[in-house]
Parts: structure tokens; sequence; C-alpha cells
């Protein structure tokens, strides 16, 4: 298989559920996990699944996902032949959520010409999940399918799609034609001339699209029992590489059900909650059930429940912020919370 | 090839036969520290971060781990078009294999890596110590004394400086005498193995220092007392700072447990300093409801279900229920079962601790735990 898939991942999805989260990055760099982003789930399942070529699409604010991305080198992805492609949108105005828009692969024409791969895997990118493609793509060949939708056991469509890279580049070509937007209007026309068929995914997988499932999704990652999906060593999830020491505890220190990152200095109080790299967490201070990302810096004696701080927060000493668990206190990225500001 | 001003050559050969069973498959280099690092990553890291970019290294004893892991060194950005760093074993000769028998000669023997960039300056480096010091610093003051050799002395305690290399001064802190491990030290400035050479004087006394059969080869033992003969220019450079040689299983322990104070000399998160090593890529820690964490450096990858304390634990360790970890390091891939006692340890990598297992030291000795111990071979307490 290794050599006959690409990689496509749609990385232009914007949900407004999610806009303090996104309003200054791509959903695809949505920080997730203590250290991941979003899109390390479905790229690391491309590049152990043995892809050796991933183009992602990405449109506006996506200069924290090229940071993040580089030249592809965590994921081994800095090949002299194939490697990672990064194809921006050059139409500005929204495509409303349409996974694999034809329009936006047309500008991109050369990159499936020039492909010497079979078989195209085109994904969106913010699924958390830990997939092995190999069966699919078994699957679709013995069923002598045209196109497989992925859909997950409750019957849902993952947005992914396999398909011959020379049918793909046709209905490219001819969507004036025939009318297809994006695989998903192909997909959903009964009369279409295609075999289309639906593989059942029966592992963990959950599409982000709301604060609200960002946040519980978050929170079921503390369960072993998840987590234990998710992160395999045969199968790791990659992400970009940091460079940070151990995180260090003091006499002080209570954690308890907790993910922690690395380069975190925790002096007070963390239960039921996700931790960054690079965080530090004062001495006196309560975190509960909360999202911290990195860099964040949370002083003396504060007290914070159900929140979920963006990167580079700080949080003055003394403060009290509290969320509900399906109303999570949001605070955007680099800002400053003080103890005055919210009496 | 394009010039260089200045190529550091790093020493990585050592056995460190007092690490005893760590050192058994590895080079002392490579051996785990602080947990997440190898002890050869400060020295790569202080060259990287010297603005450094050419580096040889020199490995003989039990290479293969310690080969694999530099690589092409791009965990220290060291993976350059011109210089990076180069693996430079020993190697054989139309007459005969010639082993490293000395620091010197294992220099000498690669005069030829050297020649390519026709440095003004060599770094000698060991791969042996943890610190952080920038080379560039001491480099500036070399060619400011207009000195020959600069040799790089830290303050020890005057009762240990009958174990040291002690160099005695004048007041322009030049050299006047070296005295390697005296039993009535007049100083307590020891050498900490780092010099800096002209180019032109290390190759002429390589050179010389080959043809004396007499000759054990060894910077401190040979090269440095013909220096002094030869009243050429010597100067001591002081540093101040962390610095620790982990030659033993006591004091690689001490340096590890150095790391966890609120106020340690050595400072990790430091971020103008990174001490940068292979990451290993994997998941979060995870702290499970029962967990109790005091005073502890704990790595990614880690599971923990019981009780740390003043302990240092590497990627990917995993402790179970009711298990105490006190004051010990656990080093990578460890699994240490549930109701088990470990104490003033040193656990290696990969090692697999039974459930109810109790390992605690009675005088003050640090544990090295090890396969035999834990086949009952002998009892640990």
């Amino acid at each position: 298989m290794k050599r006959k898939l690409l990689g496509v991942i749609d990385a232009t999805t914007y949900h407004e559920d999610l806009e303090d989260l996104v309003n200054h990055r791509s959903l695809a760099a949505l920080p997730f996990g203590g250290r991941y982003r979003i899109i390390d789930f479905i790229l690391s399942s491309m590049v152990n699944s043995g892809i050796r070529s991933v183009a992602i699409f990405p449109k506006m604010q996506y200069r924290s996902l090229m940071d993040h991305l580089g030249s592809g080198k965590n994921w081994d992805l800095n090949r002299k032949r194939d490697g990672l492609f990064f194809f921006p949108s050059p139409i500005v105005e929204s495509d409303e959520n349409k996974i694999g828009s034809f329009e936006h692969f047309a500008a991109n024409m050369d990159y499936f010409n020039r492909s010497t791969q079979e078989y195209a895997f085109i994904s969106n990118c913010n699924t958390i999940i830990n997939m092995d493609i190999a069966p699919i793509f078994e699957w679709h060949n013995e069923a002598q399918c045209d196109i497989t939708e992925i859909r997950h056991q409750d019957g849902r469509s993952m947005e992914m799609y396999l398909i011959k890279t020379s049918l793909l580049i046709k209905l490219i070509e001819k969507r004036h034609e025939t009318g297809y937007t994006c695989m998903k209007d192909v997909v959903t026309d009964l009369s279409a001339a295609y075999t289309i068929c639906h593989y059942e995914y029966n592992g963990y997988a959950v599409t982000i699209d709301s604060i609200d499932n960002y946040f519980s999704t978050s929170m079921k990652l503390l369960d072993s029992k998840v987590w234990k999906q998710l992160f395999l060593k045969e199968q790791p999830i990659i992400t970009k590489v940091k460079d940070e020491p151990p995180t260090k505890y003091v006499q002080e220190s209570v954690v308890n059900n907790a993910m922690i990152a690395n380069g975190c200095h925790i002096s007070g109080t963390v239960e039921n909650s996700i931790i960054a790299r690079g965080v530090k967490i004062g001495k006196g201070a309560v975190i509960k059930n909360c999202i911290i990302m990195q860099k964040c810096q949370i002083e003396e004696n504060c007290y914070l429940d159900s929140v979920i701080l963006d990167k580079d927060v700080k949080v003055e000493a003394g403060t009290y912020l509290t969320g509900t668990a399906h109303a999570p206190y949001v605070i955007r990225k680099g800002t400053k919370q003080g103890a005055l500001m919210n009496s | 090839m394009v010039k260089k001003k200045c190529v550091a050559m790093l020493l990585a050969g050592g056995k460190g036969s007092r690490l005893n069973s760590l050192t058994k498959e590895l080079a002392k280099p490579a051996v785990p520290f602080g947990g997440k690092y190898r002890i050869i990553d400060f020295t790569l890291s202080n060259c990287t971060n010297s603005g450094i970019d050419t580096v040889g290294v020199l490995t003989q004893y039990q290479p293969l781990l310690l080969n694999s892991y530099i690589g092409i060194g791009s965990a220290w950005d060291l993976d350059r078009k011109d210089g990076g760093v180069t693996v430079l074993p020993p190697y054989a000769e139309s007459s005969e294999v010639k082993w490293y028998t000395g620091t010197a000669s294992a220099i000498f023997q690669n005069l030829n890596y050297l020649k390519q960039y026709q440095p003004e300056y060599v770094l000698i480096l060991s791969g042996d110590h943890i610190y952080k010091m920038n080379y560039e610093k001491m480099l500036d003051y070399h060619i400011e004394k207009r000195a020959d050799v600069t040799i790089s002395l830290i303050e020890v305690p005057w009762a240990e400086a009958s174990r040291f290399g002690i160099m005695n001064t004048n007041e322009e802190l030049r050299i006047t005498e070296f005295e390697e491990k005296p039993s009535n030290p007049k100083n307590n400035l020891a050498s900490m193995g780092i010099y800096i050479f002209n180019w032109n004087i290390l190759k002429e006394y390589l050179e010389m220092d080959d043809r004396d059969p007499n000759s054990s080869h060894d910077f401190g033992k040979d090269i440095i007392p013909l220096l002094l003969d030869e009243h050429k220019k010597l100067y001591a450079y002081p540093f101040k700072g962390y610095w620790k040689d982990v030659g033993t299983v006591q004091s690689l322990w001490e340096a590890n447990m150095d790391l966890l104070g609120e106020e340690c000399d050595l400072d990790l998160f430091e971020n103008e300093w990174r001490i940068y090593s292979v990451n290993p890529n994997q998941p979060p820690q995870y702290l499970s409801p029962d967990a109790i964490v005091k005073e502890s450096m704990i790595n990614e990858g880690c599971t923990i279900e019981g009780k740390i304390e003043k302990s240092v634990l590497f990627q990917g360790v995993t402790i179970g229920k009711n298990t105490i970890i006190k004051e010990s390091v656990i080093m990578p891939d460890a699994e240490i079962g549930n109701n088990c006692l470990i104490e003033k340890a040193i656990v290696p990598g990969e090692v697999k601790i039974p459930d109810g297992t109790v390992i605690r030291s009675l005088d003050d000795e640090i544990i090295l735990v090890t396969e035999e111990m834990l086949n009952g071979l002998y009892p640990a307490i």
C-alpha cells in the first residue's frame, strides 16, 4: 500500500461555535491533549499507515498551521520525492465547510496530475483519531468500490473518502458539467454513476466542531480507556518537538487525574485537567476541570474551575475564574486576567 | 571545505566503569540523565548554543547506541551543510588498526579531519560532564590573552582537590605548574578537561607526542606538562557554575537529585540555553486519581498511579498502584508494578519490577537495580 496512496487533508474547516479558539488560527492547528494540534491525529494516522505524500489544503489564518508543520520533518515527510505539500486556497470567501472542495483542488491540479499514487485518501482535519488506513484500502479494493466513504459505527459520515486518483481528477475537471462541488456532493447523490460504498469504522473517533465537544472530548482523554485507544506505542501520534525539560513538581504540588505535558512548573493543585507544555502554576493555585494551553502562567492562589485558557494567558495572583461543564469559560490567547477584572 | 574559526573535538569514548551495569552496553556519554537527557546532550547543546557548528565526536567503547543517538546531529541543530557533527571512530590503516590509546592519540589520529577545516582554534571537550558553559566566551578570553592553550578550571572543595588535576597559576592566571592528583595540593583549581588550542601548537605537539615511545598519549599527563616545560603560554579560564562529573552511581544519583530543589544551580528551564536531546515523541504524562507527586521531575509518556517523592522519572515509565518511589531515578520505559517500595535506587531502562518488590538501602549507599537482583540471585535488602 505504501506507494499507492496519496493523503489529502482539507484544512479549510471553520466552525463558528469554536470562534473564541479559532479566530486567529486554523481549526487544524487548534491545540489538543496537552501537546498536540488537532491535525496531528489524521496526519500521524496517514504517516503510520505508510502514506508518503500528503497534501494540506488550508484557507485563512494558516500561519500557526505552517509554523506547526514546517517542512514535515517531525512526521518524516521532508523527502526528496513526495513528502508534505501545502496548497493555500486562492479563494478568499468561505466555501461552507465542503470537505474536498473541487474548486480548491482544481487550483492545484498539477499536484494530482504529477502524483504517481494510484489512490487518494481525503480527510477533514478535525477528527481525533488514531486509525490504520490499510484495512480500509483492502476492503475498498475487495468490494470493488469507486468511492468509499468512511462512516462511524453510529452512521454519521467521518468526512473521509477513498478514491482512485484518476477518478478524482476526472471529478475535478468535470465539476462544472456535473455540478458536484465537493466529495460530499458525489457520495450523497443517489443517482451518481459510481459504486459508492460505506466503510464502518469501529475505533475511537470524534470530530471537533464546537467548544462544548472540544471541552468534553478533552476531558474524556483523562479516561484511561480513551487515551489507551489514541496513544499507541506502535502507532504514535507525532507532533512538533519542543525540547522542553521534564515537568517539575515541588513539595506543595497536588495532582490527580491529570494529563500534563513537559516543561511545566506545578506548585499548586491540579485536578481533572489537561495542562500543555511550558505552563507555570503558582503556589496555592487550584486548577480544576480545566484545559490550560501552552505557556500560560497562573500565579499564586488563583482558583480556576471549568476554564479553557488559550496560549500565553497570564492569570494574576488571587484571580477567581469559573465556567460550567457545558459552558466552559474561554479566555483568548495572549490576554491577561487580573483579580479585579472579574469582580 | 569552508575554513572554520573553531572546531570542537568531543571525546566520547569513556567507559565509565564505575557506573557498573549502567555502562555494560553503552558508553558513559550515553548514560541517561535528568529525566530525558543523555550526558552528552549537555556538551553538544553547549556547542550549538555557543555558535560552534563543527563538532567531531570521538567514539570507541560501545559506540552502537551513541552513534545512532547522535545520527546526523539534527537534535542539536548540528546537521549542517558545512561542518556539523561527524562521528569519528578508530579506523584501520594499511599497516594496523589504531585504537585510541589516550585522549591525545584520539585527536592525533583524526588530524586529517581537522586539517580539512583549517581551523584557527581547536576546542577539546569531554562528553562525561553535566554543565552549561558558553565556549565562545572562553574563546574570546583565549584570544585576548594571546594564549597558546587555555584550560578551563573550576574551584573544587579543598578536601577533594587531590582527586583532580590541579593547576597552579600566577596573578595573571598564567599556568605555572600542573599536578595530576597531588597529595598536597597548593591550589583548589581543577581542570575540567576543556582545552582551547591554537591549531598550530596542537598539531605540532600531537605529532611530537606521537613520536615519544614513553608517552601515555594523554593531554593531562603528557601534552600539558610538555607545553609547560617548553614555556608555552598556558592560561587558566576560571569557570563558575554547576559542573559535575557523574562517574559513579552515587554521583549520578546526586546530580539527578540536584535538579529537584526549588532553587537549583542547573536550570534546565532556561530558554536562552536550552539543553537539546532526541525527543521520544510520547503523549503527556498521566497522573491517576490516586497519584501523589512531590518534589520530582517527570517526563512525557509516564503513567503514574502511585506516590512519587524526590525522584526523577524518564519517559515511558509506569508506576503501579500503592507503589512508593522515594529519592530514586527511574530510567526510560521501566515498569514498576503495584505495592512496591523503591527508595534511594537507580532503576535502569526497560527493567520490569514485579508487584510487591521492596528495594531500599539500609545504609546510605545508592542501589543500582540489576536483573540478577530481581531474579533473586542475591537480596537487595
